[in-house]
């Protein structure tokens, strides 16, 4: 009887849970919908699912929307796109703007002319009037993601005419396009004639959103696991339509925390696009599944982004402020092991302080080769070395051969772009003199301080992944070269180590660029001795070594008045590259090699490295929209 | 004591199955100490090897010697296990057995502080340690934690047999016998609760261990020491199931369950010997 | 009558402090995490664009007063009582302003639904088992239940649940592994709706139930071969009563006590057990909220998560308190 009692009581309360689970929802949509498999495009968002799952606000800092749910890449626009590799049709995409900007001679104005024809997804037409609301409307409440980027620089901003934009700055700034441009993400357009109405645009959900993108929201996972897009009637009143329709009616976003659960999901064909996998995990579905493939044809199969992993030196720390100690730590790693144990040799490396990815290597990698292997190292006791070996590369190309046999490439070129141009050489010896040089001494037990302490670190690393497992191979050679060096697993490595300085040596990045272009403003100008703050106050993004230095500043303050477009900056790019070889206030390893694996059964058309690199297939990218309008059902051809 | 443990071992077979099992763990996790690498370098050995005769329980994706690795992951594992098991026990027979037996203002003013203990929410707790202690959380800290966090439980089942053995006729017959309570506890109660400490013994090491992994499996841990949890989660974080290495999953697995068996199978003949009763049904049962 | 219900009252106030202690340590434990929000939501807002000192110290300022961390610890804990007696946790930092206790409400049902089933089940299967297997000491079939029980109880949950997913989503793919329903089907009173729902819901609860199952088993056996050395049992079996009759109303009844106590406490420990389970199914529910805040530094959110589950324990214990005089007549009231 009791049991009986028992199991009834309990069945109830799931018959109330459910009701109250189902509760929550407005349930407008129809009780089920199909999403045909051959019209429905699916990719992996990895984001974990939505704190705040009915929440689009994208505006509002810390309200918990997720961004890469779909919402940014199909809903939101704004003026420009820089592609990370080559484009459909040149890296740089006038979005919302019909061309380029324009600045006035000092770069204290700036004038965007804007596309007609573009209309809302609730039909209303797209103005210079949403532009001015956006900058206004942020400027005025602080907290909004981009209020204080807006109130930094912007002295006004006014429509000249529906389709004509003007700010005045409060200081000449060439870069100031930068902000409405497109890398991972840019400011969005906010529609103002949906947010003038509503009174307080903090705790506004914005739900469902409207925007200027090709799709709309269809229906979402109350639980935010989910978010399912439909293509909008009238996508060729948008900006993108300039680009093709795009392929797929129905586009959906899955979280999926769990790496195997995505490689389990696209076996078993419910998943096209994995953003990111274990190296493992990659080599395995792309061995097993016919249509599965990753960016290269071959090893090592994963994206670069235009993203520079490396050693990060807190250089407001004693002896991290010493280039002698850091040069030292350089010249005892063996970036052979390295790139061995972090992506299993799949990684691209770079001995310079630019991500070897996109167009870079063009404009970098290639040309400085030659100062690259003449490059003289002077050792403190008047002896010289040539630390850069150009063959790194080719050696860990032979190294995976035995496992992945013809996938690997051949030609010297290929395995530049794939493995990098070269590396340091490790040498203990030249370390040794460098850490002799700077008041070190070698005891039995390893290497003491010039306070007679013996030197000792932690390196902050990713908790999982390969820059984990690149961390802790570092601490380990720095070991072994006689430094106690203990790994530590960091979950706060961004959120608060890094921008607060709470840290000796870390391995993350400080270094992103646009990857299409070769413009370094998008991390260096934050790099000025301006933004450097004390140890303990919290440094703002990306100069976490907290390192400045004159010929610093003085490359930055000439990129500032130097037009985007003009020469001029490849030659400060150089000179940048070249003032970070002689200090190495961090080590460049490599590029951030991401494991998108997409599937081609339902889907062609993917951007592809050797065929055509128009798109980043990373797909949190929103400039992974473009990837949309290439898209068609397998089996069809492009004139279908 | 010594007659009595080479009695058991001739005459028990679950016994001497129980303690050969529990002896090669032990002695396993003792062979850590002469490993030929530290436990937390990694690209020592060529990884993904399958076990062979050269590494006899393979080697996984980080290049580490899983036969030596896992000693280390044993060793740590099954110490961090045993302490809180032991001193949660300790806790826990005090504080339930006081409780049952003395009733009263003494029952509801310790079962106060036992509720209190049941009702914190001990993962957020653990999480927050791991935030503030980070690489500080060693074995020993994080065992020290989980005892004081896991005797409750079991303290109030403790209590509730203590409870009933209150009202019984040879209790009674106890206390006009003179016999102090802590007497009454130690010599009369204690035989009827020894049971239910062994076995929740075994279920408080699985409870613990098995937070252990949980902790590690999320990363809330100091990766750089080897466990059972760490050795799951590296595992996991190299995908180990899905693309082949599974023996990097399936030997901890099995170990486990091993030293498991071992010490349940101790337990139940631990048991039978010290409850005269069942041994003689067990022999009344045997004819 | 009017004893127990002096009984129950005392009883009461006993929860009422438990609760109290309870959250207050959970108030102390979101408080204390090193994990500032702020810091959180600065790094995320200034990590795609270019922000000055100045600016991020105006948007930290903005930020502080808003979640009112700029007022001292106790004026806080004031704060938290004289809202929470009013049944309001106020708002969680990584969702702002959106009130904490919403987020919790949305995940509960889920994992209270989905643990509650599998907890109660495996209970049952596990004591009816382990009881019927502590009288039938020689059943062959019950023995070969105590290996399989033995063997399965060590192994990490974890590994149980990933196993299954691997088994019935990649070896065998029959089973849906992520999500809580199809996404095809509207959460709805609809059929179509509570089917998809018992189907999402199928791999992860028995997950749990194998993993919790061999725990009752064996601890119920080892409670009823205890009992049944007991002087009443065997008058009872020397007098001739029906040995189902002994089973089921003297054994296992007598045994249950415990277990009872036990399963009260394994239902208010589903709020950290949930976690695993969520991980491996993408199952919707609190744990993955937990460790978001956790992660977060959402002490609101931590706060809310830690309050239901204090009170769903204390609630839990309560209630055995007031069955346990019911169920075991010795014991004495007051």
């Amino acid at each position: 009887m009791r049991f009986t009692a028992l199991a009834t009581a309990s069945s109830l309360a799931l018959a109330a849970c459910a009701g109250a689970a189902i509760g929550q929802e407005e349930g407008a949509a129809p009780p089920i919908t199909e999403f045909p498999r051959d019209q429905t495009l699916i990719l992996q968002n990895p984001e974990p699912p939505a704190t705040n799952p009915p929440n689009f606000n994208i505006w509002v800092a810390g309200n918990g929307a997720g961004w890469s749910t779909g919402l940014h890449q199909l809903v939101m626009d704004t003026l420009w796109f820089i592609d990370p590799d080559e484009g459909l049709d040149g890296p740089l995409y006038n979005q919302l703007a019909a061309e380029t900007w324009q600045y006035n001679d000092d770069f204290t104005e700036m004038t965007v002319d804007l596309r007609e024809g573009i209309y809302w997804s609730d039909g209303e037409e797209f103005t210079a009037e949403d532009v001015v609301f956006t900058v206004e409307t942020q400027m005025e409440t602080p907290g909004m993601t981009w209020s204080a980027a807006f109130s930094d620089v912007v002295e006004t901003v006014e429509a000249v005419d529906d389709y004509t934009v003007r700010f005045t700055l409060q200081e000449p700034n060439s870069r100031f396009h930068a902000l409405f441009s497109v890398r991972w993400n840019g400011a969005w357009i906010m529609p103002e004639h949906v947010f003038s109405e509503v009174e307080d645009v903090m705790a506004f959900q914005f739900n469902p959103p409207v925007g200027l993108g090709p799709y709309t929201l269809h229906s979402f996972d109350p639980n935010g696991y989910w978010y399912a897009w439909e293509k909008r009637e009238d996508w060729d009143r948008t900006a993108l339509a300039e680009w093709g329709e795009p392929g797929p009616q129905y586009v959906i976003y899955r979280s999926i925390p769990t790496p195997d659960n995505r490689l389990i999901e696209m076996a078993n064909g419910n998943l096209d696009v994995i953003h990111d996998l274990t190296p493992e995990a990659t080599f395995s579905i792309i061995e097993d599944r016919e249509t599965a493939r990753g960016w290269f044809p071959g090893f090592p199969y994963a994206h670069p982004d235009p993203t520079l992993p490396m050693v990060i030196f807190n250089t407001q720390r004693a002896p991290f402020d010493d280039r002698r100690v850091r040069w030292a730590l350089a010249l005892m790693l063996d970036a052979r092991a390295i790139s061995m144990a972090s992506y299993r040799g799949a990684a691209t490396l770079s001995a310079i302080a630019m991500p070897p990815t996109g167009t870079h290597p063009d404009d970098y990698h290639a040309p400085m080769q030659d100062w690259l292997i003449d490059y003289e190292l002077d050792l403190g006791n008047g002896e010289t070395i040539q630390p850069y070996d150009p063959s790194i590369g080719s050696q860990i190309a032979e190294m995976v051969r035995p496992q992945f046999g013809e996938d690997v490439p051949t030609e010297e070129a290929a395995i530049q772009r794939a493995f990098g141009f070269g590396w340091w050489r490790q040498d203990l010896e030249a370390a040794a003199t460098l850490l002799e040089a700077a008041g070190f001494t070698e005891g039995r037990g390893g290497w003491m301080t010039p306070e007679g302490e013996p030197f000792e670190f932690e390196v902050n690393t990713f908790t999982d992944g390969v820059i984990n497992r690149m961390g802790t191979m570092i601490a380990q050679q720095w070991t072994q070269a006689g430094i106690e060096v203990t790994p530590v697993a960091d979950p706060q490595i961004f959120a608060s180590t890094l921008p607060l300085g709470d840290y000796d040596v870390a391995t993350a990045w400080s270094i992103e660029t646009w990857g299409g272009d070769p413009d370094l403003s998008y991390f260096l100008d934050s790099w000025h001795s301006d933004f450097v703050v004390e140890p303990g106050e919290r440094q703002p993004a990306r100069n976490w070594q907290r390192w400045s230095s004159p010929a610093l500043d003085g490359i930055i303050e000439e990129v500032r008045t130097t037009e985007f477009t003009d020469p001029r900056n490849l030659e400060l790019g150089r000179d940048f590259v070249r003032l970070m070889v002689d200090e190495m206030p961090v080590i460049p390893m490599m590029a951030y090699n991401v494991f998108s694996v997409y599937d081609t059964e339902y889907w062609e058309g993917f951007p592809t490295a050797e065929e055509r690199p128009y798109a980043n297939i990373v797909n949190n990218w929103a400039n992974s929209k473009y990837i949309f309008t290439q898209l068609r059902p397998a089996g069809q051809t492009e004139g279908d | 004591m010594l007659t009595t443990i080479r009695d058991l071992f001739r005459y028990n077979i679950e016994f001497r199955i129980g303690s050969i099992l529990v002896t090669v763990i032990v002695l396993y996790s003792g062979l850590s100490f002469f490993s030929p690498y530290a436990p937390e370098q990694i690209y020592v050995v060529i990884p993904d090897q399958p076990p062979s005769l050269t590494y006899w329980f393979g080697t996984n994706s980080r290049g580490q010697d899983l036969f030596w690795n896992l000693s280390f992951a044993f060793r740590n594992t099954l110490v961090f296990g045993l302490i809180v098991a032991v001193l949660s026990r300790v806790i826990s027979i005090v504080v339930g057995m006081t409780a049952g037996y003395m009733g009263g203002m003494t029952d509801r003013v310790l079962m106060f502080f036992n509720d209190i203990f049941v009702a914190l929410p001990i993962f957020p707790i653990l999480i927050l340690f791991y935030f503030v202690l980070r690489n500080d959380l060693d074995t020993y800290t994080l065992a020290l934690i989980m005892a004081c966090l896991g005797w409750a439980f079991d303290a109030r089942l403790i209590r509730s047999v203590a409870l009933g053995l209150r009202h019984r006729e040879f209790t009674r017959q106890a206390t006009f016998a003179g016999m102090g309570p802590v007497r009454i506890m130690v010599e009369e109660h204690l035989p009827y609760v020894m049971p239910i400490i062994f076995s929740t013994a075994m279920a408080n090491m699985i409870w613990s261990i098995g937070f252990e992994v949980t902790l590690g499996v999320l990363g809330f841990t100091n990766l750089n020491i080897p466990t059972i949890g760490t050795t799951l989660y590296w595992a996991n974080s190299h995908s180990a199931m899905l693309v082949g290495t599974w023996w990097w999953i399936m030997i901890p697995v099995i170990l486990i369950i091993l030293t498991f068996l071992g010490l349940f199978l101790l337990a139940v003949s631990i048991n039978e010997h010290i409850d005269p009763r069942s041994r003689l049904r067990r022999m009344g049962g045997a004819e | 009558m009017r004893s127990y219900a002096f009984f129950a009252l005392k009883r009461l106030i006993q929860l009422a402090v438990v609760v109290f202690a309870g959250t207050s340590a959970a108030f102390l434990v979101a408080h204390f995490s090193p994990i500032s929000p702020v810091e959180t939501i600065i790094g995320r807002v200034s990590g795609q664009s270019s922000f000055s000192p100045a600016a991020i110290e105006s948007l930290r300022a903005t930020l502080t007063e808003l979640f009112g961390f700029d007022e001292p610890l106790w004026q806080q804990y004031l704060n938290f009582w004289s809202r929470f007696i009013r049944g309001d946790l106020g708002p969680s930092l990584i969702a702002f302003p959106t009130p904490a206790m919403e987020l919790v409400m949305r995940a509960l049902p889920w994992t209270v639904g989905l643990l509650t089933v599998a907890i109660v089940l495996a209970w049952l299967l596990g004591n009816i088992l382990g009881g019927l297997a502590g009288y039938y000491q020689n059943s062959r079939l019950l023995k070969g239940f105590g290996v399989i029980a033995i063997g399965i109880q060590p192994i990490p949950y974890y590994i149980t649940a990933f196993l299954m997913v691997v088994l019935f989503g990649y070896i065998w793919p029959v089973m849906p592994i992520s999500g809580g329903f199809a996404m095809e089907i509207r959460p709805a009173w609809t059929l179509d709706f509570i089917l998809t729902v018992l189907w999402h819901a199928l791999l992860p609860a028995a997950s749990l139930v194998l993993a919790g199952i061999g725990t009752w088993f064996l601890g119920m056996r080892a409670l009823v071969s205890n009992i049944v050395t007991e002087d009443y049992v065997t008058y009872a079996e020397l007098a001739g009563v029906r040995r189902g009759t002994i089973v089921g109303g003297y054994v296992i009844r007598n045994a249950l006590v415990p277990q009872l106590t036990a399963l009260a406490m394994a239902l208010g420990g589903i709020f950290s057990g949930t976690i695993i389970t969520e991980q491996v199914f993408s199952y919707p529910g609190l744990g993955t909220l937990l460790i978001r805040a956790v992660n977060g530094g959402d002490s609101g959110l931590v706060l809310a998560v830690s309050c239901v589950a204090v009170i769903a324990v204390a609630a839990a214990i309560f209630v055995i308190d007031l069955l346990h005089p019911l169920l075991d007549p010795r014991v004495k009231v007051g």
